[in-house]
């Protein structure tokens, strides 16, 4: 019997990975069909730009997020200062606005005459017929993901640093290390796995955006796999210039997990109390709380200023059309969010019942999903559909363009974020649980159904609102990929962005950060209340 | 707590599987439109055709890239009947693929000159777009700009004077590709070089920055297209822009040999239609005149019939000579145009 479960398990976290790879293996597989004219072409001509302004990208907001998101992280777990506790949950809030939508504002606000031009006008800080630069240009575009994204570094960070046990910087003062020693030689070994984690999700996000780089007209690999597919008439170099992009991802994926080895977060640890924080005055004092709001100012506050003052312009505020966006949207989060928590919850429960090496590689390879582009994996499924409708041609088109496509994609998107959370949650509990249980004669299931998912109703509440948060702002699979008469919010704000009409963009553009907010109040109702527990 | 989880997804599935079926089966009457036109006046439009045919108008939009593989993958089993763009280039690549049938309607052939028509029929214009130059007659001198064509613009005289927007943008790719095709490519790459030089700041923002750009004094000409310097001069687009747009003139290039660049929307029927008929009488409606009206008057583009006059605000930019070069030629050279745009070095 038990036998038989092992090979039962094996079989199904197989198939579920072969399913979740058969995209990006038809991507692959483009490597394959021969280059023509148009890749000589683009390795002739552009890929050197491709690379160096993807690059120069990934550079510049690495060293913005870490610069933000470190030292921001730092500042909240040690001192304490002017409006800290506030500024210590509002600083994951620019979170809830993607890069995309942070792009169109910020257009908006630097053209000429837009409201920032204006008010440093009115504040006579520039002259009357003076601009400030615009945004769309490449270290705009650096600004823009790098206030959009440093939440990532800084919260995984700040767990990090809340996990540093007291008596570890203890010890290190009795031994006679200074503040600054005790920092390089002891926190930032402890919290580096940390940061590096943040910095990955950032660059991967930056590498595969799509709208704010096409907004901003700005060479990319991911602009030049369109400009190639929709100009060129060409999908298959399109397809071999994803793989290059592709290829680059997973290798920093395999960094990524190669340096964190071991090391692991879980918000329960906390050692440290609210007395231990070192209150700063005068100058300091200022400081602090001026470092900390400025980002949450520029990521969160501003824009969100800049989108309401739109929606004052506009005269049709609830079109039937936002309705059935948003209706459409909330209906394919929740599915995907419930699908993607149910797979999660049965892999690790497998991997906690039979630690199986197989499941557990099995377990990593779905997770780097979540780095693949999300215009990347669109090709892939279409492709994917494709081949699957023509094996039932007979009975007539059934997941092309349905929603089958659509949910695939966030669910293979998503994963690594519902699997980060149950991994940590169920580590929270120990294993003895299980084994009392199986003593007492509970199967497999009865174990799953009324132990383990009652203790892991945290974390498959928290899952779901991380996939909710992911799925309402994801935009370049949802273009490609969604049926007949179905807009979400995220397709919305991008059609009338590109038809120059952003001011009718505002409800379903605050729609989007309001449903963001949502996970984050949670988390960081977390962080706070596993605070207490000690 | 799984169980209430499993209910809630037992609940998904059968919500999901319903709007499957709505998805996929056919009421009485239907037309599936695949479009990369998605303006909001359109629905209005489409709402009028259900309400005047009782014909419900069911819309699939998204880049022609992504449609046509749609297509590819739904073979004969597509649902599609209408496909309906923005891009000349597109239609032309549709048509050449294989996936548009011959339109039938005579009503269609005796209102539409063959121009705006396919080569068999297979798409035909439902409104027009001219790709012209805006300049600021404060810096530019009446004959610098008198009787100027496309390949002007290479000229010495506008270095560091001309903004226009990216290279991805697919206004101007059909107007390399048409340029392309009127001079060659040699020659295009040697003008295109040369254009690229007189830009007076790299590519950025879209057509309406173009024009904010050279209101505010940052350039002296732009070249974008008709109906958006429309929209700003409505007030569509607030007071600034409304302000900014008045600062303009406009010059119809080519006006001396075969005319200013023109793109069209337009429409054919997929070639596995199911509802043919419908997707015919579409067609027909959207070249009606109370269609052809409410267009004009909302998209501020140029009519396709001619008992329809284009709106005020554009009929006072006046006549002019439209270039005949075939569409068909957009969608040929539209991959010549991209790569020797990459090798000029037009961002």
């Amino acid at each position: 019997m038990k036998q038989f479960n092992l090979n039962f398990w094996n079989i199904f976290t197989s198939f579920i990975a072969l399913t979740f790879s058969v995209p990006i293996i038809l991507v692959f597989l483009s490597l394959f069909f021969g280059f023509n004219d148009n890749f000589d072409h683009i390795v002739n001509v552009v890929l050197l730009e491709y690379s160096l302004n993807s690059l120069l990208l990934v550079v510049g907001v690495s060293l913005i997020v870490l610069f933000i998101g470190v030292i921001s992280a730092l500042l909240v777990t040690t001192f304490r200062f002017t409006g800290s506790k506030i500024l210590e949950w509002a600083l994951i809030l620019p979170l809830a606005i993607p890069p995309y939508l942070l792009a169109y504002v910020m257009t908006e606000m630097f053209e000429y005459s837009g409201s920032a031009n204006s008010i440093f006008r009115s504040l006579n800080l520039i002259s009357e017929d003076a601009a400030l630069p615009t945004i769309r240009s490449l270290s705009g575009a650096i600004i823009v993901f790098g206030i959009a994204l440093y939440p990532y570094v800084y919260l995984i960070t700040r767990v990090a640093l809340m996990n540093i046990s007291k008596p570890i910087l203890e010890s290190a003062r009795v031994l006679g290390s200074n503040n600054f020693k005790s920092f390089t030689k002891i926190v930032l070994p402890l919290i580096r796995p940390a940061i590096f984690a943040g910095l990955a999700l950032v660059c991967m996000e930056t590498l595969s955006d799509f709208g704010a780089v096409q907004h901003f007209a700005i060479p990319t690999f991911t602009t030049g796999i369109f400009r190639t597919w929709l100009g060129m008439y060409d999908l298959i170099t399109a397809m071999q210039l994803a793989s290059i992009l592709l290829l680059v991802i997973c290798l920093m994926i395999f960094l990524e997990r190669k340096q964190r080895a071991n090391a692991e977060y879980s918000l329960s640890n906390d050692s440290r109390e609210d007395s231990d924080l070192i209150q700063l005055k005068g100058i300091k004092n200022f400081l602090a709380s001026f470092f900390c709001l400025v980002p949450v100012l520029a990521g969160f506050i501003i824009p969100l200023s800049e989108i309401i003052s739109w929606s004052v312009e506009i005269t049709n505020i609830f079109s039937i059309k936002f309705i059935y966006a948003s209706l459409n949207t909330m209906l394919l989060a929740i599915t995907a969010g419930i699908i993607t928590t149910m797979l999660a919850i049965l892999f690790n429960f497998n991997l906690r019942i039979s630690k199986s090496k197989h499941s557990k590689l099995i377990n990593d390879f779905i997770s780097m999903g979540y780095g693949v582009p999300g215009l990347i994996l669109a090709i892939g499924i279409t492709q994917c559909l494709t081949y699957f409708d023509l094996i039932l041609s007979d009975i007539g088109i059934i997941v092309t363009g349905s929603l089958f496509g659509l949910i695939f994609a966030y669910v293979i998107k998503s994963y690594a974020l519902t699997n980060n959370v149950l991994e940590s949650n169920y580590k929270q509990f120990s294993t003895s649980i299980d084994e009392s249980a199986r003593i007492l004669g509970a199967s497999k299931y009865t174990l799953l159904g009324n132990i383990h998912i009652p203790l892991l109703k945290t974390g498959i509440f928290t899952s779901v609102l991380l996939v909710v948060s992911e799925v309402v702002k994801e935009l370049p699979a949802t273009l490609i990929l969604r049926p007949f008469n179905f807009d979400t919010l995220a397709v919305t704000v991008y059609t009338y962005a590109s038809e120059e009409r952003i001011y009718e963009a505002a409800f379903p553009a605050l729609f989007i950060i309001l449903i963001g907010l949502i996970p984050i109040y949670f988390i960081s109702n977390m962080i706070r209340s596993s605070k207490g527990l000690n | 707590m799984i169980y209430t989880t499993m209910k809630s997804l037992k609940f998904l599935i059968k919500i999901l599987f319903f709007s499957l079926i709505v998805v996929g089966c056919s009421p009485v009457e239907e037309v599936n439109v695949y479009t990369s036109r998605h303006y909001d006046v359109d629905d209005i439009l489409y709402a009028e055709f259900t309400k005047k045919t009782g014909i419900k108008v069911n819309i699939i939009s998204g880049s022609g890239g992504a449609l046509m593989e749609r297509l590819k993958a739904e073979g004969q089993n597509s649902p599609g009947d209408v496909f309906f763009t923005v891009d000349a280039g597109n239609l032309a690549n549709f048509q050449k693929a294989g996936f548009l049938q011959p339109i039938e309607s005579e009503n269609i052939k005796n209102i539409i000159p063959v121009e705006l028509r396919g080569p068999n029929n297979e798409w035909v214009a439902i409104a027009k777009r001219a790709r012209v130059i805006f300049y600021n007659p404060e810096s530019v001198a009446e004959d610098e700009i008198k009787n100027i064509s496309y390949e002007d613009l290479s000229s010495e005289t506008w270095k560091g004077r001309i903004v226009v927007r990216s290279s991805s943008n697919m206004y101007n790719q059909s107007l390399v590709a048409s340029l392309i095709s009127n001079l060659g490519i040699k020659d295009t790459e040697i003008w295109a070089n040369e254009f690229v030089n007189n830009f007076a700041r790299t590519p950025q923002g879209n057509d309406r920055s173009q024009l904010m750009a050279v209101a505010n004094g940052l350039a002296d000409i732009a070249i974008a297209n008709t109906y958006y310097v429309g929209i700003m001069l409505a007030g569509k687009g607030g007071e600034e822009q409304r302000k900014a747009a008045q600062k303009l003139k406009i010059a119809f290039p080519n006006q001396d040999n075969r005319g200013t660049h023109v793109n069209i929307s337009g429409g054919g029927i997929l070639k596995y239609s199911p509802n043919k008929k419908n997707a015919e009488m579409f067609l027909e409606f959207l070249l009606s005149e109370e269609a052809q009206t409410h267009i004009v008057n909302n998209s501020f583009e140029y009519p396709v019939i001619n008992t329809i006059a284009p709106h005020p605000i554009i009929a006072k930019f006046g006549d002019f000579k439209m270039d005949k070069t075939s569409v068909a030629d957009f969608g040929t050279y539209n991959p010549e145009a991209v790569k020797l745009m990459d090798r000029a070095g037009w961002k």
